[in-house]
C-alpha cells in the first residue's frame, strides 16, 4: 500500500470551500458557525460555492442542514448512518476521504477541537492534502490561498501555503472568527450522500461517553481567569464571574495543578477567547497564555508583581493580591448592583 | 501475545521553548542559542509506554527522526527505561512536513512490528498534533488521541483509552495495532534511574535507519510535502492602555464601564 508522491495533482479540478459541521448528539459545536461565516467570505472571494458536510445519525430529524444554509452554506452534504454516532476517527475519516476524492474540494475547514484535530489527518494523509493546524487567519492574497498560524509561542505568525496539493485543509481554532447571524431566507440545496463506511470495518468502539454541562469559555462576554497566583483557591473567581455573568478560565499551569478542568484553559495549547472583558487574576502573562486572550476587547490585570508582563498587555491593572482585590471587587458590586448587568 | 506487546514511543528533539526568541529588528527567529531538548509532552508518552510495558510485558523502543545528534532524545528515553532506540536519519528527510514525517515514522513502526505506538499530544516547536494521527492513517491503524489513561486488554487484543473530549471524556476501545497520543501532563514521568542513565549515555548505541532502509526515499522531504512555509511575520502586540490603578474601586469602575 505504497502512498503515491503525486506532485502531478491537477489543481484546476478542485473547487469549492467545504466546512465540516461538528455535531455531537445533535448539538452543533459553535466553531462550525464561525467557520461557515469565514468560509462564506472565502467562497465569495474565490467565486465558488460554500459546502457544509454533516455526518451523524438521524440528521434528517434535526434542523442542522437548514441551519447550515441559514449560516451561509450553498449546499449541504449529509452522510446519515448509525456508524457516525458517536464520533470515531476511523469512520469519519474514511467517509470524508471518499467525499474529497469524488468531489474534489479546493479548501476544507475543520474546527480545531479535539474532534477536528483527531480526524483531519485521516483525511489529509490518504488524499495527500496539505493540512495546516490551528489556523488563526485564512486569506486570499493575490489569488493565492494563505493559511496563517501562530508559531513559537505566539511570537510569530507563520504563513502556510499549499501550492501543488488539494484540498488545502485547515483546522481552525474555536473563537478566532466571529459567527454570522443566521438568515432564515437564504436558499440552498441539501443532498444525502452515499455512506461508504460499514460498522464491520471499524477499528474502534466507544464504550461510554460522559459529557457534562461544561461551559464554552469561547462564547463568554466576560472571562475571569486565574493563574498560579490563585494558589488553588478559585472560589473568589467563580463568585466574581457569576456576578458579572461570565465564565471562569485558567492558565495551563493552574490546569496542570488540577485546580480546574482542562476545558477552561486559555492559551496556545488551550482555547482562544475573545470576550468584551478579560480579568487576569494572578496570571504573570506568559506568551503562550497571551496568545489565547489577545483578542479580548478590554484586559484587566491583578498581580502582586508590578513587573509581571501581564501589565504590558492589560488596559487596566492593579498591583495587589487577588485574594484581597477580588473580594473587594465582589463587595463593590454587591453595593453597586446598578453598575453591572442583572 | 504471550510475550507481551511491541511498544514503540516516538520522541522528538526540539529547541527549548524558553530559549527561542524573535529578533525584534529583523523579525527572524533566534533559535541558535536554544538548547536542544526532548519535547515536553513526549515525557508523558514515554511514561505511558513504560507503564503499559509494566502491565502487559514486552518491550519499549524509542523512535525518533532527526539529524544524527537527535540520538540524545533516544538516550533520554532509554535512561527513563526504554529497552532500545532507533533513529531515522537521512538528509532525504530534510524539509518534511507532517505528511512525510508521519510516513517515515509509520514505516519505522511497521518495521518494529509495533502493537502500540505512542506519541506526545503535540510538539512545542510546531504544535500541529498531526503526526500521531498521520502515523495511524498511513498504516491504516486505529488511533486514540488526547488520552488521559489506558486500560490494556491483552486477552481481547485491544487497548481501551479514556480520552478527553470537549466538555467531558469518553472511553474508547481500539484494536491493535493502535497509535496513542498522550495528553500533555496526564501522568508523572519517572526520573531516569542512575544506572540506566549511565548506560544510556555511554554504552547504548541506537540503530540508524535511512529513508532507503524504510523504502520511502521518493516519498519524503520538502519536494513531496504538501504544505510549505510561505513567510514568517512577528505578531504585532495588541495595543493596550497599560494604566495601573491605585485602588480597587477605580478598578471596579473600569470593569463596570465595560460590562
Amino acid at each position: 500500500m505504497a502512498a503515491t508522491s503525486d506532485s502531478g495533482v491537477d489543481i484546476e479540478e478542485y473547487d469549492d470551500v467545504w466546512v465540516f459541521v461538528e455535531q455531537h448528539d445533535g448539538e452543533v459545536a459553535s466553531v462550525t458557525w464561525e467557520l461557515l461565516s469565514k468560509g462564506r467570505d472565502l467562497a465569495d472571494e474565490r467565486g465558488e460555492d460554500l459546502v457544509a458536510l454533516v455526518m451523524g445519525e438521524d440528521i434528517d430529524e434535526t434542523d442542522i442542514p437548514q441551519q447550515c444554509i441559514a449560516r451561509g452554506a450553498d449546499r449541504v452534504l449529509v452522510a446519515d448512518d448509525p456508524v457516525f454516532e458517536p464520533y470515531r476517527s476511523d469512520p469519519y475519516g474514511e467517509q470524508f476521504r471518499h467525499l474529497v476524492e469524488t468531489r474534489k474540494p479546493a479548501v476544507a475547514l475543520i474546527g480545531g477541537t479535539h474532534t477536528g484535530r483527531d480526524f483531519a489527518g485521516r483525511v489529509a494523509v490518504p488524499t495527500h492534502a496539505g493540512l495546516t493546524a490551528d489556523c488563526t487567519e485564512l486569506e486570499m492574497e493575490d489569488g493565492r490561498y494563505e493559511m496563517r498560524r501562530p508559531a513559537f509561542g505566539g511570537d510569530a505568525l507563520a504563513t502556510i501555503i499549499c501550492p501543488e496539493h488539494r484540498p488545502q485543509m485547515s483546522t481552525v481554532r474555536p473563537g478566532v472568527f466571529p459567527a454570522a447571524e443566521p438568515d432564515e431566507d437564504r436558499d440552498g440545496e441539501i443532498e444525502d450522500v452515499e455512506v461508504v463506511v460499514d460498522e464491520s470495518e471499524t477499528m474502534t468502539e466507544v464504550l461510554d461517553r460522559e459529557v457534562g454541562d461544561v461551559a464554552d469559555i469561547t462564547d463568554a462576554d466576560v472571562v475571569v481567569a486565574g493563574g498560579m497566583g490563585v494558589e488553588g483557591d478559585f472560589e473568589p473567581l467563580w463568585e466574581l464571574a457569576e456576578m458579572l455573568d461570565g465564565e471562569v478560565a485558567a492558565t495551563r499551569d493552574a490546569v496542570e495543578e488540577g485546580w480546574i478542568e482542562p476545558a477552561r484553559q486559555v492559551g496556545q495549547t488551550g482555547k482562544t477567547v475573545r470576550p468584551k472583558l478579560y480579568i487576569a487574576a494572578g496570571i504573570s502573562g506568559a506568551i503562550q497564555h497571551l496568545e489565547g486572550m489577545d483578542d479580548s476587547e478590554t484586559v484587566i490585570a491583578i498581580n502582586t508583581d508590578p513587573n509581571a508582563p501581564i501589565f504590558d498587555n492589560a488596559d487596566y491593572g492593579i498591583v495587589g493580591d487577588l485574594h484581597e482585590v477580588v473580594p473587594e471587587l465582589i463587595e463593590y458590586f454587591e453595593e453597586h448592583e446598578e453598575a453591572i448587568p442583572a | 501475545m504471550t510475550d507481551g506487546w511491541n511498544i514503540v514511543v516516538c520522541v522528538k528533539q526540539v529547541p527549548d521553548a524558553d530559549d527561542v526568541s524573535i529578533d525584534p529588528e529583523t523579525g527572524r527567529l533566534n533559535r541558535s542559542d536554544a538548547e536542544a531538548v526532548m519535547n515536553a509532552p513526549d515525557y508523558n508518552a514515554v511514561e505511558a509506554a513504560l507503564e503499559l510495558r509494566d502491565e502487559v510485558g514486552g518491550t519499549v523502543t524509542a523512535l525518533s527522526m532527526g539529524p544524527p545528534n537527535a540520538d540524545a532524545v533516544l538516550r533520554v528515553a532509554v535512561g527513563m527505561g526504554a529497552d532500545d532506540g532507533v533513529l531515522l536519519s537521512d538528509p532525504a528527510f530534510g524539509g518534511s512536513d507532517t505528511w512525510p514525517t508521519s510516513l517515515a515514522l509509520a514505516r519505522g513502526a511497521e518495521e518494529l512490528d509495533a502493537d502500540v505506538v505512542f506519541g506526545g499530544e503535540e510538539t512545542t516547536d510546531s504544535s500541529t498534533g498531526q503526526v500521531p494521527p498521520g502515523i495511524a492513517a498511513h498504516n491504516g491503524w486505529a488511533q486514540l488521541t488526547y488520552v488521559e489513561g489506558l486500560e490494556p486488554r491483552p486477552d481481547e487484543g485491544r487497548l481501551v483509552a479514556k480520552r478527553d473530549v470537549e466538555g467531558g471524556y469518553e472511553r474508547v476501545a481500539a484494536e491493535l495495532p493502535v497509535v496513542v497520543a498522550m495528553g500533555f501532563g496526564e501522568n508523572d514521568p519517572r526520573p531516569a534511574g542512575l544506572h540506566r542513565k549511565i548506560y544510556a549515555e555511554t554504552d547504548f548505541e541506537p540503530e540508524t535507519w535511512t529513508a532507503e532502509d524504510l523504502g520511502v526515499e521518493d516519498e519524503v522531504g520538502l519536494a513531496v510535502s504538501p504544505t510549505q512555509v510561505g513567510g514568517m511575520d512577528t505578531a504585532d502586540p495588541v495595543p493596550r492602555e497599560q494604566e495601573v490603578l491605585e485602588d480597587t474601586e477605580e478598578l471596579a469602575e473600569q470593569i463596570a464601564e465595560v460590562v
